[in-house]
């Protein structure tokens, strides 16, 4: 795990739970969720995530304890010292079985249409724990805020659940507040103020609603309008991102096939949450600005300056040999500190290595400093 | 950076100066926003009103380039209320009667009259540093971009070290990088005085030890800073390699730099885009972007991460790595690497610092779940560093280095009436070379802007969104005027992202005599009409910026 050191807190006697049969220590302040999950017992949820402030508003964690007359959710009731919890009996596996019934009877079950892109959890959890798909079904009553102009983030209405990840993460962990659930009973749905486009709120784009939202009902738009391929199509690639010095972790989202077998970037998904240093967050740049890596202005091959002063296409041996020759001729009449090399903080560790040793150990001058130095 | 970034949502004290923190570093700033959910406390000084100031405990609206006196009379108020940490600055630091000397000019009350701070505002802010255990400094470019930049940057450590804020979790001094890799840039070797891993060139035995290795002599004198070397194009710089950087839109008054490209007699760009250096390049190599490439990158809290690759480059462009190897070649060498893991592993053989880190190591360390390695690592075995001096400052003893305050190099005057700064935002990055070129970014902001006090505006009867000129002694841009309160009267800012207004035609090219480093942040401009009109839709720099705007 990524290293954080603690709050400061005082420091209280061990204390202990039972989860299924077995005896789990824990700190003051954590959920019953929190020790069972390190226990390795497998508790759905929907609305729960670990960035957040428990809401205990999806119900799929609901959990047995001890003396308790009615199921609790695990994700918002606290471990208390010697508290008997048990996850699997048949009473939780009813509600869970009634629980997605009921989620499914406004839900689209046609995997093709839920699954906009994302992978859609009820789906999964609804089939994992053989929920009766029979509970008829009526039209969902959410308000679908079309029309929004904004570039990347589309609201699918049919597939919300109103487990309010998407607004709690605007809220507590982006800070700025720009969606917020509104309506009551089946027509509550994510709204912003006076049903504005995202651009014209306090909304930064950082399009932690699409990641955190468990149905894809907050969703990327430009993967949609390009009818690229579902996610689970396609093969993700861990790395770093390129813009900023944070280093977030991001996985590029690949179609290997697409751009004639090149491969093509169809967009970029974080990490889980508690595993990289950026805990799963990313801002408008990191998630949504690749474009740039397919851009039709890529230059594609070497260029050359010809007679007429203009850069004309050559081959790579050509440009290598004009190149070397050029910075050769220079160091030739003026000496080598008649170069200058600059390179890029851009650019990898090892590129940066090759261009200081290229300045160094070919043409013998330490002219050389990476662009940000000034 | 001395701490990492997962440490900063338990700070209990955050002390931001000049960074726009939630616009260049916005996951740092989710961290920071994390920390104050939580009840940290948090000081943010900027000359601007950023969206930080909007949840700080208090924001200290200095006037620009007057950090100095804000930070001494910090000092001032720590050493005058007994609040220096004496047994940490006895066992670990050298110097600091000097600092408590010259910080005794240095009193709130005179600083108020300097920076427009409340003498009671600097106390308050100076108890609360250095009385909280877990209390951090965080800082970039608003720091450093100045003439007197390396002063800042001693007067932030006097109060690092006077209050013992070293060594400890959430507790250190936080330069936040701009770029993805600058510090893996500078551990490379990329400079002209260090080789890898902070050797210095000049040191006989590193030099000795990097011919031997390399089987080839080089000068051991170092070579020109950056800032330096681009005034020096033309001049005697008179052949240039340039990777990945477009310096023509980049560097402070870029205007003599393109007289000096003009004069030059042979220019190689290797990029991935056609930038504005190209112009004057005599051969370009189409490079790859990171989505193309293995290697990689360090972070600011010296964290070495992987970058894959994930895609073919397009047409016949290459990955950067065999570029410069192809052009070694073809001028004499003999480099034989096949992967960048080779390049890796000659990068760490002679620099200690990142020995215990390989490609194969940090690739184990996906799945962990865990992700990099921070250097030092020495060996293999080695479990990375969280955050530096825990044992000890690293150099030996902290130096305090006692710092008197210097203005800027050019200051408002009877000609060019307003102070000027440059700065980031959000939507965009630097030259803005790739998020130009993003259809969603640039619908949010696509053309250039400066923002003024409407008094200011008034008295020079600009309305909101009139096109303007923006003019100092070096030359002028033109941008659309956007009525602010965010600034300060008699100061203006504007981004530096736009091509068509390069800021940096207009900034000042005055160096630090430390660094070199610019002054994009203080010179004199004045700004006058040009001709009333309509807005695009994309001028609004997000809606942070409206809120105090008259409609």
């Amino acid at each position: 795990m990524i290293e954080r050191g603690e709050p400061d807190q005082p420091k209280r006697p061990a204390r202990s739970i039972q989860v299924d049969g077995r005896q789990m220590p824990f700190q003051a302040g954590e959920t019953i969720l929190e020790v069972a999950q390190r226990a390795g017992a497998e508790i759905p949820t929907l609305c729960h995530d670990p960035r957040l402030e428990p809401a205990g508003a999806c119900r799929t964690c609901l959990v047995e304890v001890e003396g308790q007359r009615r199921l609790l959710p695990a994700c918002k009731t606290p471990a208390q010292d010697g508290a008997e919890v048990r996850t699997e009996t048949e009473r939780i596996d009813r509600h869970r079985k009634t629980l997605f019934a009921l989620y499914l009877t406004d839900h689209p079950q046609d995997i093709e249409v839920a699954e906009r892109g994302a992978p859609n959890e009820l789906l999964e959890m609804a089939a994992r724990y053989e929920a009766p798909r029979d509970w008829g079904f009526m039209e969902s009553l959410r308000d679908n805020r079309d029309g929004d102009r904004n570039p990347y983030i589309h609201f699918n209405a049919d597939t919300c659940i109103s487990c309010a990840r998407c607004t709690r993460y605007c809220e507590e962990v982006e800070g700025v507040s720009a969606i917020t659930l509104a309506g009551r009973g089946a027509e509550t749905t994510i709204a912003t103020v006076d049903g504005l486009s995202l651009m014209d709120t306090t909304c930064e784009m950082c399009g932690g609603c699409v990641d955190v939202c468990p149905t894809g009902a907050m969703g990327e738009k430009m993967p949609l309008t390009r009818e690229a391929k579902p996610e689970r199509e396609l093969t993700k690639v861990r790395s770093t991102c390129n813009f900023c010095g944070v280093g977030c972790q991001l996985d590029l989202n690949v179609d290997p096939d697409a751009n004639d077998g090149r491969g093509q970037v169809v967009k970029v998904t974080s990490p889980p949450a508690g595993t990289t240093t950026n805990d799963g967050n990313l801002c408008v740049k990191g998630r949504f600005a690749y474009d740039f890596i397919h851009h039709e202005e890529r230059i594609t091959s070497p260029l050359v300056r010809n007679d007429a002063g203009e850069l004309v296409p050559t081959s790579w041996e050509n440009a290598l040999s004009v190149a070397a020759a050029g910075l050769q001729g220079v160091s030739e009449r003026h000496g080598p500190n008649g170069l200058g090399f600059v390179s890029s903080s851009r650019c990898t560790m090892e590129e940066n290595y090759l261009v200081q040793k290229l300045s160094r150990a070919v043409f013998k001058t330490n002219n050389i400093h990476q662009c940000a130095a000034t | 950076m001395t701490n990492s970034i997962g440490e900063i949502r338990n700070a209990d004290f955050l002390f931001v100066i000049g960074s726009n923190t939630s616009e260049a570093h916005p996951i740092i700033a989710m961290e920071m926003k994390r920390a104050v959910r939580r009840g940290a406390t948090m000081v943010v000084a900027d000359p601007r009103k950023i969206w930080m100031s909007t949840i700080a405990e208090k924001h200290l609206q200095l006037k620009p380039g007057c950090d100095v006196w804000l930070l001494n009379a910090m000092a001032h108020v720590i050493c005058e209320e007994g609040l220096v940490d004496e047994t940490f600055v006895a066992e670990n630091t050298e110097g600091f009667e000097a600092v408590r000397e010259t910080v005794k000019r240095y009193s709130p009350e005179a600083a108020e009259e300097h920076t427009g701070i409340s003498a009671e505002d600097i106390r308050w802010v100076a108890r609360k540093y250095a009385t909280t255990e877990k209390a951090g400094i965080y800082y970039t470019l608003g720091i450093t971009e100045h003439t007197h930049g390396t002063d800042n940057v001693y007067a932030l450590a006097n109060l690092v070290l006077m209050t013992g804020h070293l060594g400890k979790p959430s507790s250190g001094m936080n330069p936040l990088r701009g770029q993805n890799n600058v510090q893996g840039a500078n551990d490379a070797g990329a400079t002209p005085i260090f080789l890898p891993g902070y050797q210095r060139v000049d040191d006989p035995e590193v030099h000795a030890r990097y011919e031997e290795a390399w089987g080839t002599t080089f000068p051991s004198e170092p070579g020109l800073n950056l800032n330096v070397m681009m005034k020096e194009v033309g001049k005697s710089i008179k052949g240039l390699f340039v990777m990945g950087e477009d310096v023509v839109l980049s560097e402070p008054n870029c205007m003599e730099l393109e007289k000096g490209m003009n004069a030059a007699e042979f220019v190689v760009v290797q990029d991935a885009f056609l930038n504005e250096t190209c112009r004057f390049a005599d051969v370009v190599f189409p490079a790859s972007v990171f989505a193309e490439k293995e290697g990689v990158f360090t972070n600011s809290e010296r964290r070495v991460q992987r970058v894959r690759k994930a895609v073919e480059p397009p047409g016949e462009a290459r990955e950067d790595w065999r570029i410069l190897i192809a052009l070694a070649n073809a001028s004499g060498a003999d480099w034989s690497f096949d992967t960048a893991a080779d390049v890796y592993d000659e990068l760490v053989r002679d620099a200690d610092k990142f020995s215990g880190i390989s490609h194969a190591r940090l690739d184990a360390t996906v799945e962990l779940p865990k992700t990099g390695l921070q250097w030092p690592c020495p060996t293999p075995d080695h479990p990375g560093t969280t955050f530096l001096h825990e044992e000890g400052i690293l150099r030996g003893k902290g130096l305090f280095q006692a710092v008197d305050y210097r203005p800027p190099a050019e200051l408002p005057d009877e000609t060019y009436g307003l102070l000027l700064s440059t700065g980031r935002t959000l939507y965009h990055y630097n030259c803005a070379t790739q998020t130009r070129r993003e259809s969603g970014l640039d619908a949010k902001q696509s053309e250039a802007w400066v923002e003024i006090h409407p008094r200011d505006a008034k008295k020079r009867g600009i309305e909101d969104r009139d096109l303007v000129e923006i003019s100092t002694r070096r030359g002028s841009v033109r941008v659309r005027a956007l009525y602010s309160r965010q600034v300060q009267p008699r100061c203006i800012w504007m981004p530096l992202h736009f091509f068509e207004a390069r800021a940096n035609v207009i900034t000042n090219d005055a160096g630090d005599p430390v660094t070199d480093t610019a002054e994009y942040k203080v010179c004199a401009a004045e700004v006058r009409k040009v001709e009333e009109g309509e807005a695009r839709d994309g001028l609004f720099p997000g809606t942070f910026y409206g809120v105090d705007a008259p409609a």
